[in-house]
């Protein structure tokens, strides 16, 4: 048994080590040459990404992608990610860009380009039943949670707050599991939260804790590339989209509540110019 | 025991050659990890245990003298051979979860069956619907004079079916068992889905945590095999034991 | 003779067994219709529960699955494409190592017994995990990049378990062929390749139809795996249209919905391996 075991685990290790190749350089060169930019959004996070009933995925972050390729003079694709994929799939040469509502964190820039400047921000909040009367996040001790699977801050909000997580790979089974009480609550980013806020269906619920860890949203391209001419002119894009306002256009044609972030973004931009 | 140093090895590790495995060295990522891993068996036991209970009932319900109830067990075979076990778990949980939950006295809504309950019901009706068609092949195989004789006996149906039928076919069947059985614990890892906390669940949100997936994926694929290839070794033991003498299948 | 757990049952009695009894009690195929039509009429009913509860105002719930209906359909033709990938992919890479697991030189033997162990003991989702995330997204063969699209990736991580099942399947039918043969055909000057090729594989391939297809139908069922990888199926499109919805009703309906489709595609399998089962049944 102990043989057989030992060869097993050999196996698998030799299986690994030929199957992490590293993904080839130079993407610009490209996209320019295919045609085509491949580009990872969210299909479940209404209004940023999410699908029409032709499939299509449509939303704020497809139209800046949308932006990229026009820009490029190139045909956009939109690839479906997923917070627990959005990494691997752009490390493996998957997409090109990633845009899918990525908080910027340290070791998160180890693995991918996170592009500056950052084009929205978001915090933590806890969606719960008003009669739940969640009052301090301390309150979360030893309850079960839901959450999305590799959001950033599920691992610091169960250390230090003791919460129990549940969590699911999209937000359609996050609401179902909440509104039939398999968690107290749901912790997520707070934009998020904001338009479900204006539903009927949500009316027995509330976002009643202060708002932790804000962090601003980054888009990605490979690490490798983060200096070269794709990272740089992504870079551009942004600064871009803030000098001339169009993120908040676009927050405007979505519905979104305006983010007091794009304002400043916004302003600072139109001084660094003038 | 102190461990630590052993943990602090798996630090320098990373360290030296950059193989990250939390798990070792971060104190909530080796709880979790455990954690999972004890789920994991806890899960696999109580599906398999749940399985051959559901296997059982069905292949007497089976030979019952009424239509309808064959009809009804015919159904609920048919019905879980045939469509994906991971659209019945979400079918299960998303879908008829939602009807039973039930309001506190605060007004609080809250769920009748937890994640974990859900997943053995369903993993156990799944693996369930093929125990009853291997038990019936079983019990088929068993001659007809023998249940004559058990009748001639005064043995009551349900008490010839428990005690000589049932044994009877149990040996002959074992072999077709076991290759569902395993099957099955192999299956228990879509309970993923719903969030059952174990291993592959726990290794997902470590990889998502600390970006270290071929790692997790090979200590998974490691401790799974090691996992199945013990249930294997066991029922191959027992299937040994058990084999009926001079019996060729 | 040591008597079993069950007390002193003198169990040689056994002994006349007719395998050909196997599937007697199988309903006749009148009934598995009645069968899909009951799962059609629980969707039909949920549809209609839903439709009670949603909010007047809203498009009726059967419309608006008629409205995900295309995509639906499409996100399905690729689980079906992808069972075929598999089903091929695994049969032939599992009949050669099925092959090497009966080869006269013990390397070979046991290398291709540890690598048909080793998939046939792993899960399938994660072997799936395995492909979709540490294969590359293109290879280069020969000067030429050619690209991996996610969706034959998970092809890949199902195709690898399908392989160490056929390779299973292989070895058992040609120990299931007697050896008699073997030594007959020996004595009759042909080689063992010969042998193998003329005699006793075209007996396995009648042996191995019902289980081989058997394997088909778990492998189609298993194929919204490929969903919780991020490939775009018919069960990952289902739970985007639910997102895009936003309506609690619709789980039900939708998710029964899908049930039916792959209901309606497995059950003829199944109906039509217990079939040939029979038909093949040593008498």
């Amino acid at each position: 048994m102990t043989r057989r075991l030992l060869g097993l685990g050999a196996f698998a290790l030799a299986a690994a080590a030929l199957a992490t190749l590293p993904a080839a350089a130079q993407t610009l060169d490209k996209i320019k040459q295919r045609g085509v930019i491949v580009v990872g959004s969210k299909a479940d996070y209404k209004p940023f990404g999410f699908r029409d009933p032709s499939g299509k995925i449509v939303g704020f972050e497809p139209d800046m992608a949308a932006d990229v390729a026009k820009k490029l003079g190139v045909k956009l694709e939109l690839e479906a990610v997923v917070s627990s994929n959005r990494m691997q799939f752009l490390q493996q040469g998957k997409i090109d860009l990633m845009i899918a509502t990525m908080n910027d964190k340290p070791d998160r820039r180890q693995v991918v380009g996170i592009i500056e400047p950052l084009y929205y921000a978001s915090g933590v909040n806890v969606l719960a039943a008003k009669k739940a009367g969640l009052k301090t996040w301390e309150q979360l001790k030893g309850k079960k949670v839901c959450g999305i699977q590799g959001a950033w801050y599920n691992k610091p909000v169960a250390e230090k707050y003791g919460a129990d997580f549940i969590s699911f790979k999209g937000q359609a089974e996050v609401e179902t599991a909440l509104l039939q009480g398999n968690c107290i609550g749901w912790v997520y980013d707070d934009t998020a939260f904001a338009e479900r806020l204006a539903d009927a269906k949500w009316k027995d619920y509330e976002m009643s804790l202060p708002t932790i860890m804000e962090e601003p949203w980054g888009l990605a391209v490979r690490l490798e590339e983060r200096e070269g001419p794709w990272g740089k002119f992504m870079s551009d894009m942004i600064k871009e989209w803030h000098r001339t306002g169009r993120l908040i256009e676009l927050e405007k044609k979505w519905k979104i509540p305006a983010s007091a972030y794009l304002k400043k973004m916004h302003e600072e931009a139109k001084k660094a110019k003038s | 025991m102190d461990l630590t140093p052993l943990w602090e090895w798996f630090r320098w590790l990373y360290g030296a050659t950059g193989v990250k495995l939390t798990i070792f060295y971060d104190a909530f990522d080796r709880q979790r990890f455990f954690d999972g891993f004890l789920t994991s068996v806890r899960l696999q036991a109580a599906c398999l245990v749940s399985s051959v209970v559901v296997g059982v009932v069905g292949a007497w319900l089976q030979g019952s003298r009424l239509k309808p109830v064959r009809l009804a067990v015919q159904g609920y075979i048919q019905f879980f051979r045939n469509t994906p076990p991971l659209v019945q778990l979400y079918f299960f949980y998303f879908a008829l979860g939602y009807y039973l939950s039930y309001m506190t006295d605060e007004g609080l809504r809250v769920a009748l069956v937890s994640n974990f309950a859900w997943a053995v019901i369903c993993l156990s009706l799944y693996a369930g619907a093929f125990n009853v068609e291997i038990f019936r092949a079983g019990i088929e195989a068993v001659p007809k004079e023998t249940i004559e004789a058990a009748e001639a006996l005064g043995y009551s149906r349900l008490r010839a079916y428990v005690y000589i039928l049932l044994p009877l076919a149990f040996r002959i069947s074992l072999p077709a068992l076991n290759n569902n059985l395993v099957n099955l614990v192999k299956t228990t890892t879509i309970s993923y889905a719903i969030a059952v906390p174990e291993m592959l669940y726990v290794a997902n949100q470590i990889w998502s945590d600390e970006v270290n997936v071929p790692e997790m994926m090979n200590v998974l694929l490691v401790i799974y095999v090691s996992l199945v290839g013990v249930v294997v070794w066991i029922m191959h033991k027992w299937e040994r034991a058990l084999r009926v003498p001079g019996y060729v299948s | 003779m040591r008597a079993g757990p069950y007390g002193t049952t003198d169990l040689p009695v056994l002994l006349p067994f007719r395998p050909g009894a196997r599937g007697a009690a199988e309903p006749a195929p009148g009934l598995g219709a009645a069968w899909g039509v009951a799962l059609a009429l629980v969707f039909a009913l949920s549809a209609g529960i839903a439709e009670a509860q949603s909010d007047a105002g809203r498009p009726s719930t059967v419309a608006t699955i008629l409205k995900w209906t295309p995509l639906l359909a499409q996100g399905f033709a690729l689980n079906i494409l992808i069972s075929f990938l598999a089903m091929a992919i695994g049969t032939a890479a599992g009949t050669v190592l099925g092959l090497c697991q009966i080869s006269l030189l013990p390397p070979v033997r046991t290398g291709s017994w540890f690598m048909t162990q080793f998939f046939r003991n792993s899960p399938w989702l994660v072997l799936l995990f395995y492909c979709m995330l540490l294969l590359p997204f293109e290879v280069n063969v020969g000067g030429h990049i050619v690209p991996l699209p996610d969706w034959f990736k998970a092809t890949v991580g199902l195709a690898l378990p399908v392989m160490a099942n056929v390779s299973e399947l292989v070895r058992g039918a040609i120990r299931s062929i007697p050896f008699g043969q073997w030594e007959a055909a020996d004595a009759l000057a042909f080689s063992r390749r010969q042998i193998l090729w003329m005699i006793i594989l075209p007996q396995c391939v009648k042996r191995m139809t019902p289980p081989w297809m058997n394997l088909y139908a778990i492998l189609t069922v298993a194929t919204p795996l490929c969903s919780i990888v991020g490939v775009n199926e018919a069960m990952t499109l289902t739970g985007d249209a639910l997102a895009a919805e936003a309506r609690n009703e619709l789980l039900v309906p939708m998710y029964a919905y899908l049930l039916l489709w792959f209901f309606l595609y497995c059950y003829p399998i199944s109906r039509a391996t217990v079939a040939l089962e029979k038909r093949f049944a040593v008498k």
